[in-house]
């Protein structure tokens, strides 16, 4: 029996988990994919927002700022890459300048550090490739942008090295409510447990029908993002904003963590839950924008694409909270800022557990800390060569586009990729212009030798993702 | 009667259109071609299509588990996949030199083998071993 | 020699493919002693190792070969010069001290972190695929979908299969001779879907590898959305309006496993990039002057990293040529800067070498934009050149003797193709 089983390994639920871990407790993370994050965590655009977007008499509005102050501790601890790049939100017309106010006010209200207006020459001095049209800028120092994969990634491991057991491909499908606890049906086990956080995503609210509530919907609502070349890099230096819209941030530009830019996302509402595909209507959309604000952008210079699925709820703000089903506990609805939220939920939720009876005792032996990946690349020449002294897989490249080596894939495998996605995401092999043409078989024979599978066993992304078959007479 | 089969000449870029006149096995004329070339080509597609092959066969004891082959004449058109099908049956061990021969008169065609594109090493059991000894680490050993 | 790397060269070539082959040979040639070739692979040979199909030598060894045949006596004839080659390395970086020579930066397993000194470089790193990224087809991320090269690399190889049923987007020459591969194989291809009116690949391959096996050939058609969720499942193909965007009402599915994507090469020019060298837009390659030097001196470029070849045979040649100015380069011979700039005109794509100098006899290569036929290559005031036809997929060589530029005496020169006058014929 469990304390407490934790459903969907997105960064939601790792936070959570991994939060939980500092306590006494048994504690389990169910996902239904072959690795965590998978899910909306892989596909979103990494931002740490600053907070003066949402309103603060919403939940995501209360949570934001809190999260955001506890990423530079979280950093610190699991040593994923996070950056405070400070984010732009630009006015194109002087009768969006009162905008720009209600947003300042709006964020200091709720202890948003730092904001200012800039006129057009600080602007442009600031970010010389924007647009000359544009008149004035809020400047929110405290914005940064993450990898949120490595968050999930680094979240989950430090949860499991803390004692928490991780179980993959394993799909929740029926949930009892017994005498004092709930017994969790999975396509491969029976979990019981005395708790049961529901951070499902976009199936939130699929899995609280499962345990008999139907209280809330959550209606996917899909964004596209477009990854340009790293020709591009350094275009911009901060976050770019436009002027909020109803539904959304609007379509923005995004210098990710590793410098590449990115644009997007779109936001359009959609029935299927696994919509990740992308559209012309959608590219169209983006750039058609993006190249007023930022000119130099164009099409021509993707490298690769791709959407995921905001978990909007029907009341448009996050769901978090005890039910009347004792022990079964909401974490739904989380969609934007919700990577930015995750911390701040985590602790949230803690104090929901406590107060439903949850005795929290801290472990004397909790190791917060996790180092990072080796980065090869991004290394001087002196440690690069004491690298190589302990290792020769560090002089082998196995990515030629971002300078991956092979012991780089190796720690990610040792860090739990199982799946070429898995070491992407990890290593960062086969991110670059030339989309894992070069080092996808290279990858494919170390996940084959490691995890001792044939070649042709080897997945993109789990499932029904195979890369290869094997020959007719082979 | 007399019936028209079209080409497309393959001599250069320009691709021409070729229309081959012919009363049964009596070619009465080509047209559409440019050059000269495409006479020929046309003529030889009519009576006796042929092509070269190309594929590879399993290996073992090399760095590599192909080995590419070639058929060392080229072979009628529609004896394509079955001849390709038959060279699968091949097995190879290293050493193999370039132009070794694999597969003598191939199809029964005096004259026509089918050889190694390439040289390849044999690699001793042992390196191949200790190849995969150094994989490695133990902490993600095999992992479950 | 085969694994050998000393601390100082004359001429170190970074890449191991026909160009690096051919450069180092080159070298050789003009008296260099110490060359070394570089290339991250675990052998020496480039891309042809995966070419495993004929249709390589006919101009230099008079011979119809397969890639890993031509590759091999290359490499032997490497050999033979004692060259030094060191397979599984890969170049990342070249730092140029103030007397001009150079300290190329080498990660190796084998070596872990070296440096050598040379006196010149040359660069043949080849070039790679268009990804789909590149061309942007909507739809969904499943496995499944990727280049040409990387499926032939698998198949050739590796000895696996990328799919059963198979689609083609984009009608290069690898796509094409991939069609014939995986039908030998036993897969299914169901077509090969080109955007343009027109195949991009040789029409041989269209009639040998498509035609042979009654692969359909869709021109003016494009993939316009991806179905499949872990696995690609099948696709959405539609025909072009004139600007090239896709008529969906006349749009069509096709069930496939594999998506394979043939849509042209790129030079790989990280390094060159990195190091600062100037790049022709067009060519994605390094300008190059008319003895292939970068705008770096002493340092060269050849083969499919300068623009791309449409056959070895042509990369050899130029190879050879790079590989002798670097000797030359290395034993302190400096000739005098070119003074003549070449500029593409009407219907010229791009043209290199981009600079040329009176006092050689010169090889120009260039690309049109259109296909024309007949025309004539014109050459500033200098030269006509009367040709049967021009296309875009063929590349255009000919030479400019020295006497001619004797008399000429601005400084830019302009090439242009241009359709034949009244009256003129082509003999
Ligand atoms: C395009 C886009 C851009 C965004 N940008 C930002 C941003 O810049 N900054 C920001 O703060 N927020 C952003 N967001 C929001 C943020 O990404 C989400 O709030 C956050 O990732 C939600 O995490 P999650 O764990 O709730 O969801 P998910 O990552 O979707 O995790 C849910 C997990 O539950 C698993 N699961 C589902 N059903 C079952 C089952 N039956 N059994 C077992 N497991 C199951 C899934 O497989 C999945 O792994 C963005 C969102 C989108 C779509
Ligand atoms: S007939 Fe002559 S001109 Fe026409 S395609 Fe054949 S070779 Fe070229």
């Amino acid at each position: 029996m469990y304390d407490i089983a934790v459903i969907g390994g997105g960064v939601i639920g790792c936070a959570i988990a991994r939060e939980m871990s500092r306590y006494r407790l048994g504690i389990v993370v169910v996902e239904k994919y072959e690795e965590v994050g998978f899910g909306t965590t892989k596909t979103n655009s990494g931002i740490i927002h600053a907070g003066h977007h949402s309103p603060p008499d919403t939940l995501k509005g209360k949570l934001v700022v809190r999260g955001n102050k506890l990423y530079d501790r979280l950093c610190k601890d699991l040593n994923f890459g996070f950056s405070r790049i400070g984010e732009l939100v630009v006015a194109r017309s002087e009768s969006e300048i009162p905008e720009l106010e209600r947003l300042k006010k709006q964020g200091e209200a709720k202890g948003v550090p730092g904001l200012e207006i800039w006129d057009r020459e600080r602007l442009r001095n600031a970010e010389p490739n924007l647009s000359n049209t544009l008149i004035a800028a809020l400047h929110a120092p405290s914005a940064g942008v993450i990898n949120p994969y490595e968050l999930a990634n680094a979240l989950s491991e430090n949860a499991v090295d803390n004692g928490v057991d991780l179980k993959v491909n394993c799909a929740v499908e029926k949930i009892v409510v017994e005498k004092g606890f709930l017994a969790v049906h999975t396509s491969t086990e029976t979990i019981k447990a005395r708790f049961v956080i529901n951070c499902a995503g976009v199936y939130a609210d699929k899995i609280a029908g499962m345990a008999g509530l139907s209280d809330f919907t959550i209606h996917p609502r899909k964004g596209e993002e477009y990854m340009l070349d790293k020709r591009l890099k350094g275009l911009v230096q901060r976050l770019i904003f436009p002027i909020p819209e109803k539904n959304t941030k609007g379509i923005l530009i995004i210098p990710t963590f590793d410098g590449t830019i990115m644009v997007g996302p779109t936001a359009q509402d959609t029935t299927d839950r696994d919509d990740a595909s992308t559209t012309y209507e959608g590219s169209e959309q983006v750039f058609g924008f993006v190249s007023k604000i930022c000119p130099s952008i164009t099409e021509r210079d993707t490298i690769t694409e791709f959407a995921g699925l905001r978990a909007v709820s029907n009341t448009n703000d996050f769901i978090i909270g005890p039910t009347r089903i004792k022990g079964f506990i909401n974490a739904a609805g989380i969609q934007s800022p919700g990577l930015t939220c995750a911390p701040a939920i985590a602790l949230y939720v803690r104090d929901i557990l406590k107060s439903e009876g949850l005795v929290l005792e801290k472990k004397k032996n909790f190791k917060p800390h996790l180092p990072g990946p080796p980065r090869f690349a991004s290394l001087n020449d002196e440690q690069q060569r004491r690298l190589v002294e302990k290792d020769r897989l560090f002089a082998k490249v196995v990515c030629r586009c971002e300078l991956v080596t092979e012991a780089e894939i190796h720690s990610a495998v040792d860090h739990g990729a199982r799946t070429l996605d898995g070491i992407k995401f990890r290593s960062r092999a086969g991110m670059g212009r030339c989309q894992g043409g070069f080092c996808a078989p290279r990858c494919m024979d170390i996940l084959s030798k490691r995890l001792d599978k044939p070649f042709q066993e080897i997945t993109k992304r789990g499932g029904d993702s195979w890369v290869v078959k094997k020959m007719m007479d082979s | 009667m007399i019936e028209i089969k079209k080409y497309i000449c393959i001599g250069c870029p320009v691709g021409c259109p070729l229309q081959l006149e012919h009363e049964k096995d009596r070619i009465r004329e080509v047209t559409g071609n440019e050059c000269n070339r495409g006479a020929k080509y046309a003529r030889q597609e009519f009576t006796d299509p042929r092509r070269s092959i190309s594929t590879t066969v399993q290996i073992s004891g090399a760095l590599r588990q192909r080995l590419p082959v070639k058929v060392s004449g080229a072979i009628h058109k529609d004896q394509i996949l079955e001849a390709a099908r038959k060279i699968h049956e091949l097995k190879v061990m290293a050493p193999v030199e370039i132009g070794q021969v694999l597969f003598k008169d191939f199809l029964g065609e005096k004259g026509i083998d089918v050889v190694a594109c390439r040289s390849m090493k044999r690699i001793a059991e042992a390196m191949t071993a200790c190849r995969t000894k150094k994989h490695r680490r133990s902490k993600a050993g095999k992992p479950e | 020699m085969l694994g050998r790397v000393e601390k100082k060269y004359g001429v170190v070539v970074v890449g191991g493919g026909p160009a690096g082959m051919g450069a180092a040979l080159g070298a050789r040639d003009c008296g260099e002693e110490k060359v070394l070739i570089l290339d991250r692979e675990p052998e020496a040979g480039g891309i042809l190792l995966q070419c495993i199909h004929s249709g390589f030598g006919m101009h230099y060894f008079r011979e119809e070969l397969t890639g890993p045949e031509y590759a091999e006596r290359f490499l032997q004839k490497v050999i033979d010069h004692d060259i030094d080659v060191l397979p599984g390395s890969y170049v990342s970086g070249v730092a140029v001290d103030s007397g001009g020579s150079k300290k190329v930066r080498i990660m190796s397993e084998s070596h872990g972190l070296i440096t050598v000194e040379t006196k010149s470089v040359v660069l043949a790193m080849g070039c790679r695929e268009r990804t789909r990224g590149a061309v942007r087809i909507p739809g969904t991320r499943p496995s499944g979908i990727l280049t040409a090269g990387l499926a032939q690399k698998f198949v050739n190889l590796k000895g696996y299969l990328p799919g059963k049923r198979i689609a083609i987007l984009g009608s290069g020459d690898i796509g094409l001779i991939m069609a014939r591969r995986l039908t030998l194989e036993g897969c299914r291809v169901e077509g090969v879907f080109e955007l343009m009116p027109y195949s991009n690949g040789l029409t041989r391959n269209v009639v040998q590898c498509l035609e042979d096996f009654d692969i359909p050939l869709h021109l003016s058609t494009t993939v316009a959305y991806v179905h499949g969720r872990d696995r690609i499942e099948k696709i959405t193909v539609a025909p072009v309006n004139p600007d090239l965007k896709p008529d969906m009402s006349r749009a069509w599915d096709v069930p496939c496993d594999t998506l394979l994507i043939s849509v042209g090469l790129i030079p790989e020019n990280e390094l060159t990039q990195n190091l600062g060298i100037g790049l022709d837009v067009v060519t994605g390659g390094p300008l190059v002057s008319s003895t292939l030097e970068t705008s770096m001196p002493g340092m060269f470029a050849c083969g499919n990293v300068l623009h791309v070849h449409d056959l070895v045979d042509y990369v050899t040649r130029e190879a050879m040529l790079a590989g002798r100015f670097a000797g030359e380069w290395s034993k302190g011979v400096r000739r005098p800067k070119d003074n003549i700039r070449l500029v593409p005109g009407d219907n010229v794509r791009y043209c290199v070498p981009h600079t040329l100098s009176p006092e050689r006899e010169h090889t120009i290569h260039l690309r049109c934009k259109a296909a024309m036929k007949p025309c004539k290559i014109r050459v500033g005031s200098l030269m006509e050149k009367k040709l049967r036809f021009v296309f875009p997929a063929e590349m255009i060589m000919f030479k400019i003797k020295p006497d001619l530029l004797d008399k000429f005496h601005g400084d830019t020169l302009r090439i242009d193709i241009l359709p034949l006058e009244k009256g003129e014929r082509v003999d």
